[in-house]
């Protein structure tokens, strides 16, 4: 009897030894696919399954267009997901329909966590200030100009320093007889950035954890100083081809890169694609220009990679994401993608990040008392459709069909 | 005089061919003249009309970075394969429907097919996947396949059934009476003079089959069983379209259906019926 | 009664078939509309009864009536072109001549594009700036500024039904064409020695001959365009300011920017409802004409 008890045991250790070491195979979606940026993601995982042979990782990479849904299907239908990629604009639907992991434990026991710069803190944190993701990138808003056709006109991109600077530089390009224009509108797609990263810039008062909302209780929409920053932005809109209000990403890049508005205000994700059509010394980044107060409320946009809920690999997948989120591979990562790293050493000791042009970000990041990183009211229960709203309006208004106190009137009504 | 008419005529047809031939290809020409385009000259102003030289670094791409030759394949398959199930499928429901003797029987079928047509697709395929996702059959090329047939047969049967109704019984009473089953009689007869709205059908089956989208990516999920559309809409990122690879794939895209028209008109346009009807 | 048996079950893998993967799918479908369904809160969904469809009616941001109008502009004028010139390419393609083959396959092609990579390419080809259609006539010097074809309110919806018409072309001529196939040269022989000139013979011969194929086509196109978002959803998301917006495209924006399934398959189900009452009507107009009544 005690000889059979003794091989059951051995056999049973056996066998757990055996499926201890067994490969363990684990989901990662993404969704900001790119085929680009998928070969960027097979590197990282390819380097880790290396370093950890015994965990393998299947990428699926839907299509950027409809990856939002297909995550959200995919969950829905409870099918084998363990890592995800998180954006700012889906992260509270995924935290409220219970699909992502409370991060804290595994933080607690990450020695790199200590080297996260405060914005990351800032962004994991966004929903019930609880820690549901690692942020891999950082996407601001800077000023991308063409200083070949600037230096034509007589104008330096480093006179740039306000938005009544851009103003006045823009009126002087503008020239429809000669197809030449200054702003690069953006018409459709989530337009509202555009108007609000400049109108923002003129309050006094202005709430970074919810740029709608003053402190005061009242929306940001019965301000006059924001009308100020509004009526300034019809101006610009002015010196843009009158096109431009059906103008998605696509269009506004293809008008910057024909020279016809040689100022765009975009993304670090935009300097790789333009380094492929444009040469280095045709284009410069300059800081965000800041408003009449001197200061700027730039928004950051983020995405990050989370454990779904339901994963049953909770712990081979946080070693993917520790892994990703070292100090090394997001660099790497950022410095093929384009948008702003998330560590402090990277800041710290590598130069790509703050030279040529990446210098704008550079120096918004090290000028806090100017540039005020705040948040759009993206986990308000009103904010799924706000963009589809905010883009009819704001169309109509442009159009000359309504009047902006009335357009500002319809804004308040909806946020307060 | 006769003979000038006849001219002006011909003239008429082929200014009238000419125009709907241009209309047709300004977006193929824009499409190929930017697959051959470099990067640098993709957004220019004004724009170019014609490349600065064949530049074949787009397809290049296709092919090797964006492993378009898997994605080809895939869509080949489930095209070719949903298209003729759904054919045998609708020229058998088509054929019955047509031939059946109770009309309100037909008709109310009938009707059933056409509320089908009725709903926007977009809205079934979250029920749709939840329901198949409690199968597990999900990312699975053979599933793909099914629904893709379900999503033509409607159309399908409607088609074929509104061209057996033109095809006389009395055609079919001769071999009836001789003892022919119903199937010979459907495949011995009837096939040939329908010819060319079978492949009329069928090539419409290969067509929508080849170009659906949203289901292709909402039921696959590996990189490899991947279809032509799904590959194709990658290409546009938050960064953009990549208007220079993306039409290039649109190029490549483009051939198997071109070729599938292009052999189905040969029988759509046979003029097969001299001496079928001799009443 | 045997061969009636054998018809049945011919039709049965069709019926059961689409019982499956598209009517139990509709059915849970109907029961959505009347639901508030949210994607952004899973667990908070109940029945709401007619909700989903007062706040269609009574959007500010959407006008529905605006939308309706849009919708009817698009499907009437989209039809009226594509049934014509669809049937005149069949007529032209109907004797054969040399090349043919080559020229049906390139007029055809437009069908076999997927609609939403199509509408991209035609909204960059229709740009009000750096677009082809601009290019061509500013070089041939007719303008001087770009036309914004796709931002001007008030000729936006008729760019995109322009494309649409192109897309819609070939279906008709090639269902038209396939059926003007199976008109007997008898009748055509009878015409002519009766007299009949070409126009009198497309009328009066050809024209009731394939009328059951005009009739289905033209129904199932309409079905078709109503349900189908995919063009002005790539080239103007339903601006400007909602001036291209119809009901599909609207229940794209409801499902994908709001998040809001219930809303999205309300509009759904208006739009059945729509086409359930205008297919009835049709149908039995058509069948009353066919008894000759």
């Amino acid at each position: 009897m005690k000889k059979v008890i003794l091989m059951v045991l051995v056999f049973t250790l056996l066998a757990g030894i055996v499926a201890f070491s067994e490969t363990i195979t684990l989901n990662f979606m993404q969704v900001l696919t790119s085929p680009q940026r998928t070969a960027w993601w097979e590197q990282v995982i390819k380097d880790f399954e290396t370093l950890n042979p015994n965990i393998k990782i299947n990428l699926i990479s839907p299509p950027y267009e409809q990856a939002d849904n297909k995550l959200t299907t995919t969950l829905m239908g409870k099918q084998p997901l363990d890592i995800i990629e998180v954006r700012d604009y889906t992260i509270k639907q995924l935290v409220d329909n219970g699909w992502l992991t409370n991060l804290t434990p595994y933080i607690a026991t990450w020695s790199a966590s200590k080297t996260l710069i405060p914005l990351a803190w800032q962004a994991a944190k966004t929903v019930n200030d609880t820690p549901y993701m690692i942020p891999q990138s950082f996407f601001v808003k800077a000023l991308f100009v063409r200083t070949d056709v600037l230096s034509k006109y007589g104008i330096d991109p480093n006179d740039l320093k306000t938005w009544q600077d851009v103003l006045n530089a823009c009126q002087k390009l503008y020239n429809p007889s000669k197809n030449q224009f200054g702003w690069d509108n953006r018409g459709k797609n989530s337009p509202f950035i555009f108007p609000d990263t400049l109108a923002t810039s003129f309050v006094d008062n202005a709430n970074p954890n919810n740029l709608y909302m003053l402190p005061n209780g009242q929306t940001i929409f019965t301000s006059s100083q924001y009308k100020a920053g509004w009526e300034l932005y019809i101006k610009l809109f002015k010196t843009s081809p009158q096109d431009s209000i059906n103008w998605g990403f696509d269009s506004q890049v293809n008008s910057f890169v024909s020279g016809i508005t040689p100022i765009l205000m975009q993304d670090p994700d935009t300097v790789g694609l333009l380094n492929t059509m444009l040469d280095k010394d045709q284009y410069t980044v300059v800081p965000l220009p800041v408003g009449p107060t001197g200061r700027a409320y730039p928004n950051y946009g983020f995405n990050g990679l989370g454990i779904v809920s339901y994963s049953q690999n909770k712990q081979a997948a946080w070693k993917f994401i520790e892994y990703a989120s070292s100090p090394e591979v997001n660099a790497w990562f950022n410095k093929n993608y384009g948008p702003l790293p998330i560590s402090s050493v990277t800041y710290q000791n590598d130069p790509y990040f703050s030279t040529g042009v990446y210098s704008a970000w550079a120096y918004m990041m090290a000028h806090p008392e100017e540039y005020v990183f705040s948040n759009y009211p993206f986990n308000s229960s009103k904010w799924p459709g706000w963009t589809s709203i905010q883009q009819a309006d704001m169309q109509s208004l442009l159009l000359g069909n309504v009047s902006l106190d009335t357009v500002l009137a319809k804004w308040n009504n909806y946020w307060k | 005089m006769k003979i000038l008419k006849r001219f002006f005529g011909s003239f008429l047809k082929v200014i009238a061919l000419g125009g709907y031939l241009i209309f047709a290809l300004i977006p193929l020409y824009w499409v190929m003249v930017t697959s051959f385009k470099g990067p640098k000259e993709l957004y220019t102003f004004p724009i170019a009309f014609l490349p600065k030289s064949l530049n074949f670094e787009n397809y290049e791409f296709l092919f090797t970075f964006a492993n378009f030759g898997i994605y080809f394949r895939n869509s080949l398959l489930v095209s070719l394969g949903a298209s003729f199930g759904a054919l045998i499928v609708s020229v058998l429901s088509g054929y019955g429907l047509s031939r059946i003797s109770s009309k309100k029987l037909s008709n109310g079928i009938l009707i059933g097919m056409y509320l089908t047509q009725m709903i926007p697709g977009f809205l079934l395929m979250l029920p749709l996947y939840l329901m198949l996702s409690k199968f597990s059959m999900i990312n699975n090329l053979f599933v793909l396949g099914i629904i893709y047939i379900d999503i033509v047969i409607a159309f399908g049967t409607i088609m074929s059934k509104g061209f057996f109704d033109r095809i006389p019984v009395s055609l079919e009473e001769a071999a009836l009476i001789d003892g022919c089953g119903t199937l010979e009689v459907l495949y011995r007869i009837v096939l040939p003079v329908s010819l060319p709205a079978i492949m009329a059908i069928f090539s419409f089956f290969f067509v929508n089959i080849w170009n659906e989208l949203f289901l292709a990516v909402m039921f696959l999920s590996s990189n490899d069983k991947m279809t032509v559309p799904a590959a194709l809409n990658s290409f546009i990122s938050k960064a953009g379209i990549s208007w220079g690879v993306m039409s290039a794939g649109l190029v490549v895209a483009l051939l198997p259906t071109i070729a599938v028209f292009a052999f189905a008109q040969k029988y759509i346009i046979a003029g097969l019926t001299e001496g079928a009807v001799k009443e | 009664m045997k061969r009636n048996l054998k018809l049945f079950i011919m039709v049965l893998p069709t019926i059961a078939i689409l019982i499956l993967f598209t009517y139990i799918p509709i059915v849970q479908e109907i029961q959505i509309a009347f639901e508030n369904y949210n994607l952004y809160n899973l667990s908070n969904i109940y029945f709401n009864g007619f909700d989903n469809f007062i706040a269609i009616f009574t959007n500010i941001d959407f006008n529905f009536v605006q939308i309706v109008l849009n919708t009817v502009l698009w499907v009437v004028i989209s039809l009226i072109f594509q049934f014509t010139l669809g049937f005149g390419l069949a007529l032209l393609l109907k004797k054969p001549f040399k090349g043919r083959g080559i020229y049906s396959g390139l007029v055809f092609y437009p069908w076999a594009v997927s609609g939403f990579a199509i509408g991209l390419v035609w909204a960059w080809i229709f740009n009000g700036q750096f677009g082809l259609i601009n290019g061509i006539l500013m070089r041939l010097g007719i303008i001087n500024q770009g036309i914004g074809f796709l931002s001007d309110p008030h000729i936006a919806l008729m760019s995109v039904i322009i494309v649409n018409i192109w897309y819609g072309i070939p279906f008709f001529a090639i269902m038209l064409l396939a059926a003007l196939q199976s008109v007997p040269e008898e009748l055509y022989e009878a015409a002519k020695m009766d007299g009949a000139g070409r126009v009198k013979r497309l009328f009066n011969v050809t024209v009731p001959y394939i009328r059951p194929t005009i009739a289905s086509t033209i129904l199932l196109r309409t079905m078709w365009i109503l349900n189908f978002p995919d063009i002005i959803y790539a080239m103007t998301d339903g601006g400007p300011a909602n001036s291209t917006n119809t009901l599909a495209n609207y229940m794209i924006i409801k499902m994908y920017s709001f998040y809001n399934y219930g809303q999205a398959a309300a509009i759904g189900f208006i739009i059945m409802s729509v086409l359930l009452i205008f297919a009835t009507i049709y149908l039995s107009a058509f069948s009353r004409l066919e008894k000759g009544i």
